[in-house]
């Protein structure tokens, strides 16, 4: 289990991460959001111990990160690097090596590796001469092939196309299989919200908003109905709700916020009596309108 | 194997096949045969091109002359004294000679005149020198022959610091500092723009964070460091077994008589007369360590700070200054190794491992001093090394535009 306790960090004037707190369980997927310059780099950097807290502490289990834990762990930061002269599989292998993998399990897992991530035509090319995602997953399988019991992957979807994403998707999924502890950090909420079991959002190096989905939704005051036909009559049961507000309607199908505790039952009975209903549906919260609102911006 | 060793081997790979060493030390080594033999094939060039000449005058004089400057100049002809001076066309109209040499007896002795083709490349000290022995002939009325055997006496410099025997060894001793000190500014330079490329190359394709996330910044410096060291070394060691090879004609060319470049005086003497003191080589390695471990350090911290390949110049420039001093400073110690400000600028970091080794290699340094230079280097280089791991660890993170130096004194303090 990784737990963050009060962690500040600040360079020169400007406060980066102020008091950030937060657990991720062993096995977790979590997913760390936020804006740009946020404070997540920076807080990633300290899980890493490439930055150290100006106050706070960062665990692995109770024991704090040293240079032997962090062997263990993995990362992709945002700004993507790699040798450019080396061949794929000697990139590989350099990663491997200083991850502490040896003979043979290293030669196994950099053909296993290559395999996942469908890079192995490339493998004697100089990496320098592949394309950007396939740069891009050579640099995953540097920061995955040792299957670390910890792994910071910082937009590892960015830059690729569907198919490759896809591929992304399934290494990663082979990871929670094996208990690796994921930490994602996107932009992009729908892959982040179907493959993240908790969240974080930070703004302003503060954390917003923490916990699973469930947890998160609970702590959103509406809920949204949909409503069809877009008749009248169904309006008006609508505007009686106490708390409901319209929202802009679309296709022929009304749309409101209802506070989170109304009584959905009494609202479909009399949404039936009232005439002709065709559809009534109940919307959770999406982590895009979570996220939205934990950063201040209208959802 | 631990990271310093992973890391260590792949750099040690990475530099040994790069280009820029195997073309760095085979253009070195080519420049150590080319100096080597170029003093013999200059003198060979120069000798065959300005050696035929024509005397002309009066026909004792000129018959004493002839004798006189036989070792340097094959006289083709001799002719009369010619009725008004020569023109280009008389001379063509001797194949091969490079000037025609009219010579007189007046007042206060011999005068001489040369119709040369080339007179910036004809050899005027040479038949200067062989024709004095004619001008006091005829200034005090006796024979040339009478005055040329006391034209050649020998004249012994004693050495009476214990270091050298006498002058030729010290000459020897001085020819050769000028080569190691060479080498040294080449190594140390090369090196550690080689350490400098490497850091910048992680730096600007991003791959440094990754690094960094993976093993400690002091193991990643460390290991860069000592492994161009290692790949430094091993082209010291070609050019000093080339230059093992070649180097008696640097040495007899630099350390002649007058310690001046007299090309005329080589005379390869095969490797028996390189006599280096171990002093000399325990110094040279010493130097080589602790200047390479100071310029090193800094050149990485210096690359870490940088986003773009194009700003490496910006900050590798003022590091090349203390180099380039260094290396003056060194040859100015050749000449005059105990002036106070040679002695000065010994006991200085960074200077020291050009300006001591100068030293140390042509007089006999006070122990104090080479104590105390080794001391204040040592101590300089560990914290040379505590400084640049700190703006390396930081800069490895930064990016953006080139940070000023109050914003590198702030990445100090946290």
């Amino acid at each position: 289990m990784l737990q963050l306790t009060d962690v500040h960090r600040s360079f020169g004037s400007v406060a980066a991460v102020r008091g950030v707190t937060f657990t991720i369980a062993t096995g977790a997927t979590f997913g760390l959001l936020g804006p740009n310059g946020a404070g997540k780099t920076t807080t990633m950097r300290m899980i890493l111990n490439i930055l150290v807290p100006d106050r706070g502490t960062i665990t692995w289990d109770g024991a704090p990160i040293d240079g032997t834990l962090r062997r263990r762990f993995g990362y992709l930061p945002e700004e993507r690097g790699i040798y450019g002269k080396l061949k794929v599989r000697e990139q590989l292998s350099y990663f491997g090596k200083l991850h502490g993998l040896r003979e043979p399990l290293l030669e196994s897992r950099v053909s296993e590796w290559m395999e996942r991530l469908e890079i192995g035509i490339y493998a004697d090319r100089p990496c320098a001469e592949l394309s950007k995602g396939n740069q891009q997953k050579v640099q995953v399988a540097c920061a995955a092939m040792h299957e670390p019991e910890f792994l910071i992957l910082d937009e590892p979807f960015s830059g690729l196309d569907p198919v490759n994403a896809e591929t992304l998707l399934r290494a990663l999924r082979h990871l929670q299989s094996t208990g690796t502890t994921l930490v994602l950090s996107s932009h992009q909420m729908y892959q982040i919200e179907h493959l993240c079991t908790d969240f974080c959002i930070i703004a302003g190096g503060e954390v917003r908003a923490n916990g699973s989905l469930a947890e998160l939704r609970r702590g959103w005051p509406t809920r949204t109905v949909l409503v069809e036909p877009a008749s009248p009559t169904l309006r008006a049961v609508l505007d009686r709700v106490s708390g409901a507000h319209a929202r802009p309607q679309q296709n022929g199908t009304l749309a409101y916020d209802v506070p989170q505790s109304f009584d959905l039952p009494a609202l479909a009975r009399e949404l039936v009596a009232a005439g002709d209903l065709t559809r009534l549906e109940r919307l959770e919260p999406s982590l895009s309108d979570i996220y939205l609102r934990a950063i201040g911006e209208p959802v | 194997m631990n990271d310093f060793g992973i890391i260590f081997e792949a750099e040690f790979v990475r530099r040994i096949k790069s280009r820029a060493w195997l073309l760095g030390t085979i253009l070195g080594a080519a420049m150590i045969v080319f100096l080597s033999a170029a003093p013999s094939l200059f003198n060979h060039v120069i000798s065959n091109s300005t050696r035929a000449v024509v005397l002309a005058g009066d026909p004792a004089i000129v018959a004493a002359a002839k004798k006189l400057i036989a070792k340097d100049f094959d006289t083709i002809a001799t002719e009369a004294a010619p009725a008004r001076p020569p023109t280009l066309a008389d001379l063509n109209a001797h194949k091969d000679a490079s000037a025609i040499i009219v010579l007189a007896s007046g007042k206060k002795g011999l005068e001489a005149r040369v119709y040369a083709k080339d007179a910036g490349g004809f050899r005027t000290t040479r038949l200067r020198d062989a024709l004095i022995p004619l001008n006091v002939a005829l200034a005090v009325h006796t024979s040339a022959a009478a005055i040329t055997p006391l034209m050649d006496f020998s004249l012994d410099v004693e050495s009476l610091d214990a270091k050298f025997r006498d002058e030729a060894s010290a000459n020897s001793a001085r020819g050769f500092a000028y080569v190691l000190v060479l080498l040294l500014y080449l190594a140390i330079i090369l090196n550690c723009q080689g350490v400098m490329t490497s850091v910048a190359e992680e730096k600007t394709s991003r791959i440094a964070e990754l690094l960094v996330a993976t093993t400690s910044s002091a193991q990643l410096m460390a290991a860069k460091i000592v492994a161009a060291g290692a790949t430094g070394t091993i082209q010291l060691l070609v050019w000093l077994g080339v230059g093992w090879a070649t180097a008696a004609g640097i040495v007899n060319s630099i350390g002649g008589p007058n310690g001046g470049l007299h090309t005329s005086d080589v005379t390869p003497t095969g490797l028996g007369a390189i006599d280096l003191p171990t002093s000399v080589i325990v110094a040279f390695v010493t130097f080589f360590v602790l200047g390479f471990l100071q310029y090193a350090t800094l050149y990485a911290a210096a690359a870490s700070l940088i986003s773009r390949t194009e700003d490496l110049g910006s900050v590798a420039g003022p590091l090349t200054l203390p180099v380039l001093a260094g290396f003056l400073l060194a040859n100015w110690g050749l000449g005059v190794p105990n002036a106070t400000g040679v002695v000065i600028a010994s006991q200085i970091p960074l200077l020291t491992p050009f300006v001591m080794f100068t030293r140390m290699a042509v007089v006999s340094v006070p122990i104090w001093q080479v104590i105390l230079a080794i001391a204040i280097n040592i101590v300089a280089t560990v914290a040379i090394i505590w400084l640049a791991g700190k703006i390396y660890r930081v800069g490895l993170l930064m990016y953006g535009r080139p940070p000023k130096l109050t914003q590198i004194v702030n990445v100090l303090r946290t």
